[in-house]
């Protein structure tokens, strides 16, 4: 087996609702290797999202501890995570998560604006990567000037210019049609797999499992069942 | 992120936000604008004041006065226990040995009569020390002011100048006829004891002094109605008239002119600002002193209050404006919710966001400071007409430290107004605030 990226050990997350404590994920344990393709598939409510979430630290566990690349995130504060996140992590969300501010491309340079790296190389690497994702010839346009698949290119591209070492996609298909899902998925998948970076997928949808090397099946906060999709590749293809 | 980062990203954040901006910007302008425009007309005030008195006199010199003397009224009760004490040419030298003094002369106050030609007039005189003159403030309009050295020497105010009269017409007759044009530096000109001279009542054992006219001063103020010659010329004049006047009239208890003993003396400070210690420490000697300074400090410290009161409706516009930052930081804070979010997620640490917030609050400051600085120049003008028009001394004047300041205090009164925002932004949790829609 690759070398692990992430190990999540025994982990607890208990959210207080009013009187009552409700165990979002109850006593998991996970290894993610390097280059994996991964995906968390389960019912709304299922704990999916909130596993998403504490691997890539934007929550802290009650319990238990998460492991990247040997260091503990669960001991970190929001500067060192701030930093963890520029280096490490890229995301896809659901709903873009774009500035509305910005243009397709300084949208995409964003993560690099946070590591200072300069204008001219951002910009460099901004366009290639705005090649990459299909959408060269809308660099200059708001988000508000685009469509949903193309907003969650810009997305995609963003997440991904920093070649980080692994990339988290919440739903990311979620606002989509079935045409553009499929191509959203390609892209992502195809991005991942060329540059040997690891993939965690938030999904409900089984047919976006399919994608996934690995399929953790959740359900109440605990692990249901794993499943080694040996057929990802040909999945794809027949799909094609 | 870098600084140039931020700002760009700042600014293209009030930007998008124009109307807001522009308002939250108008607020700052308003408060810069009261607060300079108020304290321009309090400096401006200052100045008049200052300009006012330096019409008497020179500010940096100190009039003393012998404590038994009776010129002043008792100002000061502080003097009845210290021994009464006279100005002496030794005294003046004492002087001369404080911190800070320029300059010191003893002086003499006189009430005699000048000749020029065929014309006379009477004329308070001063006898001062001549090397002190120049020292003491005093500016020749034409020719010079007296010098080392000079004894029969005088330096006419420009109104004495006018005052000449023909002694042989009658009052009446002097009154209508227009004042005759004396020639000051060509004419003969002569000092004389004797209140008739030129009349039919002349004294003729009071033999007039020759003397020679070197300089004229400027009319009006405190020069122009007096005539300063070398102080010893004065002291021997005065001796022989009291001389004289005791043999005449046999009068043996007339007063005995002590020589080298004076009434008053002159000090000339170095700087307006050590004026008081000077000042002070002549007290202390046991004389009786005062400055024009003195008046000057009398005149600001009433207006103080005044001056206060302005600075405090400025003081106040610019609190309600920076009220109006924070409002606009808040509200763009909760507009604003996901976007800080979406940063966090993405890599901006807890700095870059505080900078990113704290920048645009101090860029409303910076820029409502300096529109409200070029609005105070305008308005500052319009007070300034208004003030000639009316004669009143509310004139406004807005120096160059005062814009400097009012922008350096309208930014980081921006700054401040942004803090609070800034450390809420910091305090999302990057999580809720992506889950908000």
């Amino acid at each position: 087996m690759a070398e692990k990226v992430i190990q999540i050990k025994n982990v607890k997350k208990v959210y207080r609702m009013g009187k009552e404590k409700i165990a979002a994920i109850n006593n998991i344990s996970l290894d993610i290797s390097y280059g994996e393709i991964c995906c968390l598939l389960g019912k709304s409510g299922s704990g999916k999202s909130t596993l998403l979430n504490l691997i890539a630290g934007l929550e802290k566990p009650t319990k238990g501890s998460i492991i990247f690349n040997r260091c503990h995130m669960e001991r970190m504060n929001e500067d060192q995570l701030a930093k963890f996140r520029q280096q490490y992590v890229g995301f896809v969300f659901q709903s873009y998560n774009l500035l509305s501010t910005l243009t397709a491309l300084e949208n995409v340079t964003l993560p690099l604006i946070f590591r200072k790296v300069p204008p001219a190389e951002r910009n460099k690497r901004a366009k290639e990567m705005l090649d990459a994702v299909g959408l060269s010839e809308r660099a200059n346009h708001k988000p508000s000037e685009m469509s949903g698949g193309q907003q969650q290119r810009v997305s995609i591209a963003r997440a991904f210019i920093n070649s980080p070492q692994v990339v988290f996609a919440d739903e990311p298909t979620g606002n989509l049609d079935t045409k553009t899902t499929y191509e959203m998925m390609d892209l992502i998948t195809g991005l991942a797999q060329k540059n040997k970076q690891t993939l965690v997928i938030v999904t409900h949808d089984l047919e976006i499992s399919e994608y996934a090397d690995r399929i953790i099946h959740l359900s109440d906060g605990k692990i249901e069942k794993i499943e080694q999709n040996k057929t990802s590749e040909t999945g794809k293809e027949e799909r094609r | 992120m870098s600084i140039s980062d931020v700002i760009k990203m700042a600014l293209r954040n009030l930007w998008k936000r124009k109307l807001r901006t522009f308002l939250t910007i108008l607020g700052v302008i308003i408060g810069t604008a009261s607060i300079v425009v108020m304290v321009s007309i309090g400096i401006g005030m200052n100045e008049s004041f200052q300009k006012q008195v330096e019409e008497w006199g020179s500010l940096q010199v100190i009039n003393v006065y012998a404590a038994g003397s009776d010129r002043y009224y008792e100002e000061e009760e502080v003097q009845k226990d210290k021994k009464a004490t006279e100005i002496t040419t030794s005294t003046i030298e004492e002087f001369k040995k404080i911190p800070y003094v320029e300059a010191a002369t003893p002086v003499m106050n006189e009430y005699i009569c000048f000749v020029a030609g065929k014309y006379l007039t009477d004329a308070s005189v001063q006898g001062i020390d001549p090397a002190s003159m120049e020292a003491m403030g005093y500016k020749a309009e034409e020719g010079r002011v007296l010098q080392e050295g000079d004894s029969k020497t005088l330096v006419f105010g420009a109104d004495v100048i006018n005052n000449f009269y023909n002694p042989k017409l009658s009052w009446r007759m002097r009154y209508d006829s227009p004042s005759p044009e004396v020639d000051i530096f060509n004419d003969k000109v002569m000092i004389t004891t004797d209140w008739n001279y030129g009349t039919r009542d002349a004294d003729k054992a009071l033999k007039p002094i020759k003397a020679e006219v070197v300089g004229t001063l400027r009319s009006g103020g405190s020069d122009g109605y007096f005539v300063f010659m070398p102080i010893k010329e004065l002291e021997k004049i005065k001796i022989e008239q009291a001389e004289y006047e005791a043999k005449k009239y046999k009068d043996r208890n007339a007063q005995k002119i002590k020589k080298g003993v004076y009434e008053n003396a002159m000090v000339k400070v170095d700087n307006m600002n050590h004026v008081k210690e000077v000042q002070e420490t002549i007290k202390d000697m046991g004389f009786r002193a005062s400055s024009l300074t003195d008046q000057l400090e009398t005149m600001k410290e009433t207006t103080k209050m005044l001056r206060m009161m302005l600075g405090a409706i400025g003081a106040i516009s610019l609190i309600v404006a920076a009220i109006g930052i924070t409002n606009t930081m808040v509200m763009a804070i909760y507009e604003r919710t996901r976007e800080i979010g979406v940063m966090k997620v993405i890599g901006a640490s807890l700095s870059d966001i505080k900078k990113l917030f704290l920048t645009e609050a101090a860029f409303i400051g910076f820029a409502g400071g300096l529109a409200g600085i070029l609005v105070s120049l305008g308005a500052s003008k319009i007070v300034n007409i208004f003030a000639v028009r009316t004669n009143s001394n509310m004139l406004s004047s807005i120096p160059i430290w005062l814009c400097g300041a009012s922008l350096v205090f309208a930014t980081l009164i921006g700054i401040a107004a942004g803090y609070l925002p800034a450390k809420r932004a910091m305090k999302l949790s990057a999580l809720s605030a992506i889950k908000t829609e």
